[in-house]
């Protein structure tokens, strides 16, 4: 039976949510005169789902048919569940209509694998060019490479891309083995190095790419996952790493069971953690070591390392440098230029960081502002860490007054 | 002292003159004369050209770049009562420039705010501002907002929807932004009637009401974390919202 479009969309739109990536963000403004679309460096999102994940893309397979059998995966082929596929053509007219009605910043494209990798990443390449050819369309196109495509295909894809993926999804080869045996890492990375290598004979525009890393399927440590990335953004020219909190979508006997609820605090400080090593200059190993492998779940990772750090702080506001005020807790990019802004004209007390609606709820307990440290807890880390765990509470007492009915009728 | 202004950018600026050659010293400045009783003395400000125009002159000369286009920018923010910074933000200004970027000083740092704001919320509206597409292919938009945004989104999607004529309404001004071979600008309008929308507007609507239900994940939902992001305020618009 052949199906409506709005049933696909539902079909191919549920199997691709899982994939965390929407971002649109990064890529430099590129609209032409006379033509559709435009990107916008700073990304927007077009509205949010009922989970609170922001919406940027339209996110969908071109197909959910596929020959793998990964064991996390929703489409895997062993499973039964409905299947559909948009024709190039389909698609390409489907995201022109989103984007002029400004539901979306442009397309994220992604596919189970159908008849072969080839023949997949040809039907998604022909998508691609009704769009920015036959459209003039310059939006953001987010695509999934496919592992196992010739490397001239991949080469395609890139080109009209604006940045492109392939999901890592395991931390590590043994865990592949076990949870994706059609996978290994070398083909995963495949299509990343295609597009790497791409990157560095034109060394002028480099191709922005990312990957994926689901977490809590297997049992790799924090530590070996912050290390994995860290290296993916040095060697592999990265921009960015996605954390997915593992969420059971099937029963099997290698997977954790299908009641267990997705880990997402964990997810919550890997992000922060990896925040840390892409904007705050921290490098993986002052995070996290060998033996203490996993991240903090009661306190935010820079906090956990200021606490191990202490010989570090207390560190005065008014001479820090910028790379010395982003390690305080509390403090990001923002609050530190607004610091260095401010401080050419006084020196600042605490009362002055109030002022410029810096929080102070974490820092001040690392901070010397002009040499005053708050009184209230001792700079030992055991101290601090427990009013951070358990902020006081500030109870004020309530006194009945004569026009308080309560007081009269007894009524709480 | 009280003052009372038309609430125009040229009726500020006559203000402005008047603060420096008339002596008056405003303790709040009004839009509007107030309804109640005031015990203090009350001053009505008057729209003067002469006065206005040789405030703009000095503000152009005086002024940076930037410096002046935040003062244009502090008026958008038109549901904010930002005069009394503003007043003391200028008057800073014509002393001197440099003290306006000393973040320590309130009415700068209220200033400052207040752009700031602006630009956040023309940012969430270049996302969520919703078109439909008109029977002649044109696209249209309505708008509501706290603060005056046709013109900055007007220019946002210029780019993108370069080939293309929209039409973005600010319903409570009205104002609105056009986009056409003819006219790019911001224009007021009186009358207004419902424009009739292509045959396929039912069918996208539908098809992105599908897409928004179906991407998110049920072992996830947080309604109060999408009521933080896209507060009620903004849905008015937004089909995906509409029942």
């Amino acid at each position: 039976m052949k199906k409506d479009v709005y049933t696909k969309m539902q079909i191919l739109s549920d199997s691709a949510k899982y994939d965390v990536s929407c971002s649109s963000s990064g890529s430099e403004s590129n609209y032409k005169t006379g033509e559709l679309g435009a990107t916008h460096n700073s990304g927007i999102c077009h509205t949010f789902t009922a989970d609170g994940r922001c919406v940027s893309l339209l996110k969908v397979l071109l197909t959910n048919f596929c020959l793998y059998d990964c064991a996390y995966c929703i489409n895997r082929v062993s499973n039964d569940i409905p299947r559909a596929a948009f024709s190039p053509r389909e698609l390409a007219d489907i995201t022109i209509n989103f984007y002029k009605r400004n539901y979306i910043e442009g397309l994220f494209l992604s596919s189970g694998i159908i008849e072969s990798e080839n023949h997949t990443t040809e039907l998604m390449l022909r998508t691609l060019r009704i769009l920015r050819h036959e459209h003039k369309f310059n939006g953001y196109i987010h695509v999934k490479l496919i592992p196992g495509a010739d490397s001239e295909l991949i080469k395609e894809v890139t080109k009209l891309a604006s940045r492109v993926s392939s999901n890592i999804e395991l931390p590590s080869n043994k865990s592949l083995a076990l949870l994706a045996p059609n996978k290994t890492k070398e083909k995963v990375l495949q299509p990343l190095k295609v597009a790497r290598d791409i990157t560095l004979e034109r060394d002028n525009k480099p191709i922005s790419m990312s990957t994926q890393l689901i977490v809590g399927a297997s049992p790799e440590s924090d530590f070996e996952i912050l290390r994995l990335s860290s290296a993916l953004y040095d060697k592999a020219l990265l921009k960015r790493v996605y954390y997915s909190a593992y969420i059971p979508v099937n029963d099997a006997k290698n997977l954790p069971a299908i009641i267990t609820a997705p880990p997402l605090l964990r997810e919550h400080r890997l992000y922060q953690a990896d925040w840390l090593l892409r904007f705050y200059g921290f490098s993986y190993d002052e995070l996290l070591t060998q033996d203490r492998d996993h991240l903090d779940e009661e306190l935010d990772p820079k906090t956990f390392w200021a606490l191990s750090n202490m010989h570090l702080f207390p560190i005065e506001i008014n001479k820090a440098s910028k790379e010395e005020l982003i390690r305080i807790p509390g403090i990001g990019v923002r609050s530190a230029f607004k610091i260095i802004k401010a401080r050419r004209f006084k020196r600042l007390k605490l009362e002055d960081l109030i002022g410029l609606k810096i929080s102070i709820k974490r820092a001040q307990y690392f901070i010397l502002c002009d040499g005053v440290f708050q009184k209230s807890v001792p700079l030992y880390p055991e101290s601090i860490r427990e009013v951070l765990i358990k902020p006081v509470k500030m109870q004020t007492p309530k006194q009945p007054t004569l026009f308080d009915v309560s007081a009269i009728t007894g009524e709480l | 002292m009280i003052v009372v202004y038309d609430g125009s950018f040229e009726g500020f600026l006559s203000l402005v003159y008047e603060v420096y050659y008339k002596k008056i010293k405003p303790t709040s400045i009004l839009r509007e004369t107030p309804k109640r009783l005031v015990l203090e003395e009350l001053h009505e400000s008057f729209y003067d050209e002469g006065n206005s125009l040789k405030v703009f002159t000095a503000l152009k000369e005086k002024f940076s770049k930037q410096n002046f286009e935040t003062i244009l920018n502090t008026f958008m923010c038109d549901s904010i009562e930002f005069e009394m910074p503003l007043l003391e933000y200028i008057i800073l200004g014509f002393k001197n420039q440099s003290e306006l970027q000393n973040i320590n000083n309130g009415s700068v740092f209220s200033v400052l705010g207040f752009t700031k704001q602006l630009f956040s919320n023309v940012h969430k509206m270049t996302g969520f501002l919703r078109f439909v597409e008109l029977e002649d292919g044109s696209l249209y938009a309505k708008l509501e907002s706290r603060f005056n945004l046709v013109y900055f989104l007007g220019r946002h999607f210029s780019k993108r929807f370069n080939n293309q004529t929209y039409y973005i309404h600010d319903i409570n001004r009205s104002l609105v932004f056009v986009h056409s071979p003819e006219f790019k600008g911001v224009r007021e309008i009186s009358a207004f009637e419902l424009p009739t929308v292509s045959e396929n507007e039912k069918k996208f609507e539908k098809l992105w009401k599908t897409f928004f239900e179906s991407v998110a994940i049920e072992s996830r939902k947080n309604d109060k974390l999408q009521k933080n992001v896209v507060p009620l305020i903004y849905r008015t618009y937004m089909n995906e919202f509409m029942n």
